[in-house]
């Protein structure tokens, strides 16, 4: 039975929840700002926020490395979509329809959105743990007791890296999904290659890619922060740092869904299709 | 204002962690090219010390001074360059895991410095030189024992030339000869480079070595503070206790019961 006080202490704890949703939001957002306040010093000083090698590290296993895993899953999605979706038209004899539909819906939705699940998990775990580790060994706070900016030189090359490298793998995934939908396309519904192709250029629009791309970058920069957030602020040792990576995760990957979604929504309000 | 012939000034420092109060209306000076050498027991917050003239730790009230600016309302950048000033080996040496002894050493000059290749490279020999790890430059931090990584840790704050070194316990875990060579270095560095320093330890060997002056740290507050020879006299019931390590006296009074009836 519920005692009187319950519907009190439900209050309390949904306060308490939405409290503590609050404070992270804004530490991610004073997060991220700091980060470039310290970058954009750094370079007034005349010098580089932190090193090419140490960006381009970054670069190579954020970017380069996810390239099978993105491209292989998103060509399975690819081949699904096709697949199911070419069954369903073909009863309506519109067959020629799954070209552009796998088009448009990897190139403006699921191209950036899957990428960013990949990358969150991928990456964006590796992340938090490595600073998490470096945050419990007392390494963050020797380099900020030297005198060294720890967001400009530990959170901006990653941040960066991963900024400029999302939009290139959802690329990656858009043309694996493309290519996957083109050969259901050829072997089950008799659509030739140069047809595929054709269909495909008419029914995307530039701004089918001007929005995929954009969310890339958008989802980029909110992984690289949560991930460097969650790692800097470790607390207590080797679990503090597998508690921040599980949390890191399903934050960045709650969160690119979330953003997702709320970017769909006002788009196409403002933009109706 | 803290007056300029202060390496290092504290004011009535506060600290309290949550519930826990580690220091208690700590006030305490430090001269030009003194060796202060801070006792206290485990946990009674000599390391805070450090961390607090580091501004890595914010006081809870309280003022703390380096060469007349005031650290804990330095705005970051201003901050950074102070840090500069002020070497720190930490208890644990705290090397960056993923570099190599050279590129740990190196850091700060690549940093902070336009040195070139060639100059940060004969820096860092020279450092590595100085606490005998040059043979081990192209090792990683884990490839080496506790007492090389403090060596490592000590040479990495000194590339910079700092006015102020802060040593967090620099010869626990070092072997006798070892610990004594570090002990003549921080020597040999405030008579030859008018370095000052704070160091933090409970090696008794160690800290008379070391000291020009000592401080006893108790529940929040300096509670003694003397020359060497002067200290060893102390009547303080505190500081004769810790110096002749018995069980007997006002430290782990009440504790110690709890812990023989156990």
């Amino acid at each position: 039975m519920a005692n009187a006080e319950s519907p009190v202490l439900v209050a309390q704890g949904i306060g308490h929840l939405s409290r503590n949703f609050l404070r992270e939001v804004s530490s991610v957002f004073w997060f991220i700002v700091n980060t470039f306040q310290e970058t954009l010093e750094r370079m007034q000083q005349g010098r580089v926020p932190f090193r090419a090698t140490s960006f381009f590290r970054h670069s190579q296993r954020a970017g380069v490395d996810s390239v099978p895993l993105v491209g292989l899953v998103s060509f399975f999605l690819g081949l699904t979509m096709a697949l199911l979706t070419g069954y369903q038209l073909q009863r309506f004899g519109t067959e020629r329809l799954i070209p552009g539909l796998v088009a448009i819906g990897f190139t403006r939705e699921l191209g950036p959105l899957l990428t960013g699940i990949m990358v969150a998990a991928r990456i964006g775990a590796a992340f938090t743990a490595e600073l998490g580790t470096m945050q419990v060994s007392e390494e963050v706070e020797a380099i900020e007791s030297m005198g060294i900016g720890p967001l400009r030189f530990l959170v901006a090359p990653r941040m960066l890296a991963l900024i400029l490298l999302m939009p290139c793998l959802s690329t990656a995934s858009n043309i694996a999904a493309i290519l996957a939908s083109s050969l259901v396309c050829k072997a089950y519904f008799s659509i030739a290659f140069p047809y595929f192709l054709d269909l495909v250029k008419d029914s995307l629009l530039i701004r089918d890619i001007v929005t995929g791309i954009f969310k890339s970058f958008l989802f980029g920069l909110l992984i690289a922060a949560i991930a460097c957030y969650r790692g800097l602020t470790v607390k207590g040792g080797a679990a503090g740092v597998g508690t921040s990576t599980t949390s890191s995760v399903v934050t960045a990957i709650t969160t690119v869904i979330g953003f997702d979604t709320l970017y769909n929504i006002i788009y196409t309000n403002f933009y109706p299709i | 204002m803290s007056t300029q012939s202060q390496v290092v000034e504290l004011r009535d420092v506060h600290m309290q962690f949550e519930e826990k109060k580690v220091l208690d209306g700590l006030s305490l000076t430090v001269k030009p090219q003194e060796r202060l050498v801070i006792m206290g027991q485990s946990g009674s917050g000599k390391s805070t010390i450090l961390r607090l003239i580091l501004g890595t730790l914010p006081p809870t009230v309280g003022s703390i001074f380096f060469k007349g600016s005031e650290i804990n309302r330095l705005l970051r950048q201003k901050l950074q360059e102070v840090r500069r000033h002020i070497g720190m080996v930490y208890q644990y040496s705290a090397l960056l895991s993923s570099r190599t002894v050279r590129d740990n050493v190196a850091l700060p000059l690549e940093e902070l410095t336009d040195k070139s290749r060639e100059e940060i490279d004969k820096v860092v020999d020279e450092k590595l030189e100085l606490v005998g790890m040059e043979d081990s430059k192209d090792l990683l931090p884990e490839e080496l024992s506790g007492g090389m990584k403090k060596r490592v840790a000590l040479a990495r704050c000194l590339v910079l030339e700092p006015e102020l070194l802060l040593l967090d316990e620099p010869s626990a875990g070092l072997d006798p000869v070892i610990a004594s060579v570090i002990d003549e270095l921080i020597i040999s560095l405030s008579e030859k480079s008018k370095v000052t320093s704070i160091t933090v330890t409970h090696e008794m060997e160690s800290a008379f070595r070391i000291a020009t002056r000592l401080a006893m740290l108790y529940q929040g507050k300096i509670i003694e503070e003397a020359e060497p020879e002067e200290f060893k006299q102390s009547k303080d019931p505190v500081v004769a206790q810790f110096l002749s390590g018995s069980t007997e006296g006002p430290i782990l009074e009440g504790s110690l019961d709890a812990i023989t009836k156990k």
